[in-house]
């Protein structure tokens, strides 16, 4: 230690070093000071609002989604709270994403993989908010509370709709395809619907009333000014900027408690003869309102309000029947008899027949031009002797309409058709209605041909082979018809109303075109439209104590392969419509029903339209008749 | 603890008490204050308790840095260097047991839990390698300008950085050099050969740079550069800090009323990103006297080395204002964006109890120091 004690051969203090380094302290001191200063007082403003930025956010204040009443007022789609965790990803980056969501994912019991799939694939601003999942109440409460353990995650307590039944109860099936359902809006709808104010996580309308009503249903959202801390967590409004404008609520032509009869009435034809496609149309023929729409197998819009599971939705694709789709607009099918509507006004307009004028029908009927022996048969194989087009109509003879089919030819056959709306979509406010098929010339050509050949015309005539229409067309074509001539665009939503469900601003009716028959060529098949009833085709409907007079058509087409007992399957059609009050001669209430695909020798449609019939009226009448033996279903009552 | 209070006696007989820098004592009293009330601002209302007892853990650790700041005090600090050897050895135990059992923070292996409290040892291990360096540049007197001193007191400093910067903290590693840097300065060494090492070192930093950081260090790193560049990942804290900073505008926001501090945006708010409270809550003027009472306790310490008695405790004044110097420079830097990210706590200040003591240890050598100027112990 002695050296520590020699003063002279010590460290040299070299004053110049010390200088030295007292002035890099000095500079070292004055570069933080100067940049102190330039960050707080010369760029503070700047900071100061970046600082105000992070803190404060516009955050949109949703408009509550319209409701949907039926037309008398009950409440069909409501809105219920429900509790959704979600990700603000810039206070949750990527990089710290996967551990928080771990626990999230442990503490309510959730599944980790499936959250960080949908934080993963968000693609929008880091402020914007990802859904990752829907919880329960306690869930979110627990969240809630331990909302410091995750940052950057929110609980938010979103609307989702609930749909009714008429009486009440969450049951979606009874309206699904009228009223369709909301979903989360993807990601191809966002970047369209963006400049729309759409947000990433906002539902929308995705089938039926919800879909084509969107605009009036989801209202205009709001904004405001939030203050939020760094969990993304609001902790304070400081300014509403803009107030939301509420979604319209609106009222449906179709009435819960008709539409639970005609599913009633479908459900039980449909298990008699064991077919598992129909539809039931219950409408207004005087201002095209639908009182009533079943396409059956229905689904639970619930499933997909609620986020339908994988599971869920690959049984509804792989349901016989295809639950999905409503067959009563976005499926064709031949409408078989029904369709001599169109050929008997064709042929009285064109002249080719007057009302009186009497032509042989025969057992098989010689397709002209046609080498011999290539006939086509009159249902009964027999004919049925002179007739003139009322008792045709009535009897639905095949041999008849052939003739008118040929007659009139092609081009006139089509114009009768398209003025009784069919080959083009109806024009009801639903999505995914289909076109139908009238064959044409034009038609004809598409499929590289010079024109229809002469039996096909022939099979045209009595709506077979080379036409295809949707049940709502068949529908709509009767219900010209039935009001005088007008076709009317058929109308799902009856108006807008107040928050009680009343009705405050009534939609118009819409007259869309006129039958291009004259007035008194209609009368002449009202007349035969009636006369169905009354002593042609229609069993025993005629005994029904109905308030007015009950007019309709039969139809069915036979299609496909040939079942066991040698008979091809077919769809059987019953339209009719009647007065709905006693004294009143304007018939206002129309039923369709579709079957799709019986192997039985009875019309099973013509027995649900007679069966809704007797649940609407109350009848104390049950004049069923079951299909295959045409025996009464029940003992009658009287 | 019989040579503690005989030294301690001798020293009030010798009225070495008389030569206590009073100053140097209170620029450190006022900097542990200040820390104490934006420590307990950073932590106000986060979860209730949490703030007070950061406050009273960070008055505990005081006490007991006071206690060791004024036993080194009174002891002649020519007496650590009779064993630099074992110190030495101590050094690099402690560090290589921080590496073995250390507890994790943040995916580092920087501190020992014993006993339910956290030791970073590296902290210890700074002041312990300014009293090594210090004996070993004293011991090479009379060879200061040749190069082998720079090598020798290299090698010596670069087992324990390497050390460190495997835990990996490449904050206290860079202190290390830092320290080494200054105190080799100050001691004579050739500053040619310093200079042709420093151009060294810089060129090959980038090389350095690429083969050593990991991909979240190199990042964090370059943010000050560029802090748009990962808004929301790397830069996110810097960004939120640089927002803070500057909307303190002259006075600031008031004690525990920062925006950005309140919301929870300042990251780890109470250890490395205090100097962003001070400058949220304070203002300018809150920022400038951290800087002043910085710039008085170097002043004071500078002042100390140059009247020392000897070139080992002007070396040891030396080797604390570099270390105190670069931290500050560091720290702060960071807070106002000149500076890349590094966890590097701010002296006296950040909240941190083996920071705390080993400060106050050093604060004592120092005063120890400034006590035997005067008179040369043996």
């Amino acid at each position: 230690m002695a050296d520590l004690n020699e003063g002279r051969h010590d460290l040299r203090r070299s004053s110049a070093r010390f200088i030295a380094f007292g002035v890099a302290a000095a500079l070292l001191f004055s570069v933080l000071g100067f940049r102190l200063f330039q960050m707080q007082i010369l760029n503070g403003a700047l900071y100061t609002q970046r600082a105000a930025a992070a803190r404060t956010a516009e955050v949109p204040i949703p408009a509550a989604r319209g409701l949907i009443f039926d037309r008398s007022g009950r409440p069909i789609a409501v809105n219920v709270p429900s509790w959704v965790v979600k990700a603000r990803p810039a206070d949750l980056p990527q990089a710290t994403s996967a551990p928080v969501l771990r626990r999230l994912a442990a503490l309510i019991g959730a599944d980790a993989a499936a959250m960080q799939r949908r934080y993963d694939a968000f693609k929008g601003s880091p402020y914007d908010l990802v859904p990752l999942m829907n919880v329960g109440r306690d869930a979110a409460l627990l969240v809630g509370e331990r909302s410091e353990d995750f940052p950057g995650i929110v609980i938010e307590v979103d609307a989702q709709r609930r749909y009714l039944d008429e009486k009440g109860a969450t049951d979606g099936s009874l309206l699904s395809h009228a009223v369709g359902y909301t979903g989360p809006i993807s990601e191809t709808e966002l970047a369209d619907l963006a400049d729309k104010g759409y947000l990433p996580d906002d539902p929308i309308g995705r089938d039926g009333v919800e879909a084509s009503y969107e605009t009036e249903l989801r209202g205009t959202y709001g904004s405001q000014l939030v203050e939020r801390d760094a969990s993304g967590r609001t902790t304070k409004v400081i300014d509403t900027l803009r107030e939301p404008t509420a979604g319209k609520n609106l009222m449906l032509t179709i009435d819960a408690r008709t539409q639970r009869l005609a599913t009633d009435a479908l459900e039980w034809g449909m298990k008699a003869v064991g077919v598992q496609e129909g539809v039931t149309i219950v409408m207004n023929p005087q201002t095209g309102e639908i009182l009533a729409m079943v396409s059956l197998p229905a689904y639970d819009n619930n499933k997909f309000a609620t986020g339908i599971s994988a599971k869920d939705y690959q049984a509804y694709l792989a349901q016989a029947g295809k639950p999905l789709r409503n067959h009563a607009i976005a499926d064709t099918y031949p409408p078989g008899s029904t369709f001599k509507l169109a050929t008997a006004l064709g042929a009285l307009e064109s002249g080719t027949t007057t009302p009186t004028r009497k032509w042989p029908t025969y057992g098989c009927y010689q397709i002209p031009g046609a080498p011999k022996g290539q006939c086509l048969f009159d249902w009964n194989h027999a004919g049925f002797g002179p007739l003139d087009v009322t008792d045709a109509f009535a009897i639905s003879s095949d041999t008849f309409f052939y003739q008118m089919a040929i007659n009139q030819g092609i081009d006139q056959l089509g114009d009768a058709a398209a003025s009784l709306g069919f080959g083009k979509p109806t024009g009801i406010r639903l999505p995914g209605e289909a076109d139908g098929i009238v064959a044409s010339t034009e038609w004809a050509r598409r499929n590289g041909r010079a024109s229809l050949f002469t039996g096909e015309l022939a099979q045209a005539g009595i709506g077979q082979n080379v036409i295809a229409v949707t049940p709502l067309q068949l529908l709509n074509a009767y219900a010209a018809l039935a009001n005088g001539g007008k076709l009317m665009r058929p109308m799902i939503v009856r108006g807008e109303t107040d928050a009680s469900g009343k009705l405050v601003k009534p939609y118009e009716p819409e007259v869309l075109g006129q039958l291009i028959a004259s007035p008194a060529d209609q009368k002449v098949l009202r007349l035969a439209a009636r006369d169905v009833i009354t002593s042609g085709h229609a069993y025993n409907i005629r005994d029904l104590k109905l308030p007015g007079a009950l007019s309709g058509k039969t139809g069915t087409a036979e299609f496909g392969d040939l079942t066991k007992n040698k008979t091809l399957p077919f769809h059987s059609w019953f339209v009719a419509y009647l007065p709905s009050k006693a004294g009143s001669t304007d018939a206002d209430l129309e039923v369709l029903t579709f079957s799709y695909s019986a192997t039985v020798p009875g019309n099973v449609s013509t027995e649900v339209v007679k069966y809704f019939l007797q649940k609407y009226y109350n009848l104390d009448q049950d004049l069923r008749l079951d299909p295959e033996t045409f025996a009464l279903v029940a003992r009658n009552q009287n | 603890m019989g040579t503690v209070t005989s030294t301690f006696v001798e020293n009030v007989r010798a009225n070495t008490w008389r030569l206590f820098d009073w100053q140097l004592f209170l620029y450190v009293l006022l900097l542990i204050g200040f820390g104490v009330v934006m420590g307990y601002s950073a932590g106000y209302g986060d979860a209730g308790a949490l703030g007070m007892s950061q406050t009273v853990k960070t008055l505990i650790w005081t006490s007991i840095g006071l206690t060791i700041f004024f036993v080194a005090a009174s002891l002649d600090y020519h007496w650590l260097t009779t064993f630099t050897v074992p110190l030495y050895l101590g050094v690099l135990a402690l560090l290589a047991i921080t590496m073995a059992i250390g507890t994790s923070l943040f995916g580092a292996q920087m501190s020992v839990t014993v006993a339910g409290l956290d030791f970073q040892f590296s902290e210890v291990c700074k002041v312990l390698m300014i009293v090594i360096i210090a004996s070993f540049l004293t011991g090479r007197r009379e060879r200061i300008g040749r190069l082998s001193t720079i090598v020798g007191a290299g090698v010596l400093m670069a087992i324990p950085t390497g050390l460190v910067f495997l835990q990996p903290d490449l904050g206290t590693a860079l202190v290390f050099v830092a320290i080494l840097a200054g105190m080799l300065f100050m001691s004579g060494a050739s500053i040619g050969w310093l200079g042709v090492l420093t151009g060294a070192a810089i060129a090959s930093a980038p090389l350095a740079i690429d083969t050593f950081l990991h991909g979240y260090q190199r990042q964090r790193l370059f943010c000050f550069l560029d802090p748009q560049a990962d808004p929301l990942g790397a830069c996110y804290q810097l960004i939120q800090s640089l927002n803070a900073v500057g909307s303190g505008g002259w006075f600031g926001q008031g004690l525990t009323a920062g925006g950005l501090n309140r919301s929870g945006f300042l990251p780890v708010q109470s250890t490395d990103f205090i100097f962003t409270v001070v400058a949220e809550e304070l203002g300018f003027v809150g920022g400038l006297l951290v800087l002043v009472l910085f710039a008085l306790l170097i002043w004071r310490i500078m002042v100390i080395a140059w009247a020392a008695g000897d070139g080992l405790g002007s070396m040891v004044a030396i080797g604390l204002a570099s270390m105190i110097l670069f931290q500050l420079l560091v720290n702060v830097g960071m807070v106002i964006g000149i500076m890349p990210v590094t966890g590097i706590p701010l002296p006296f200040v950040t909240y941190g109890g083996s920071s705390m003591i080993s400060l106050l240890f050093g604060m004592g050598i120092l005063q120890s120091v400034r006590m035997h100027s005067r008179r040369p112990s043996f």
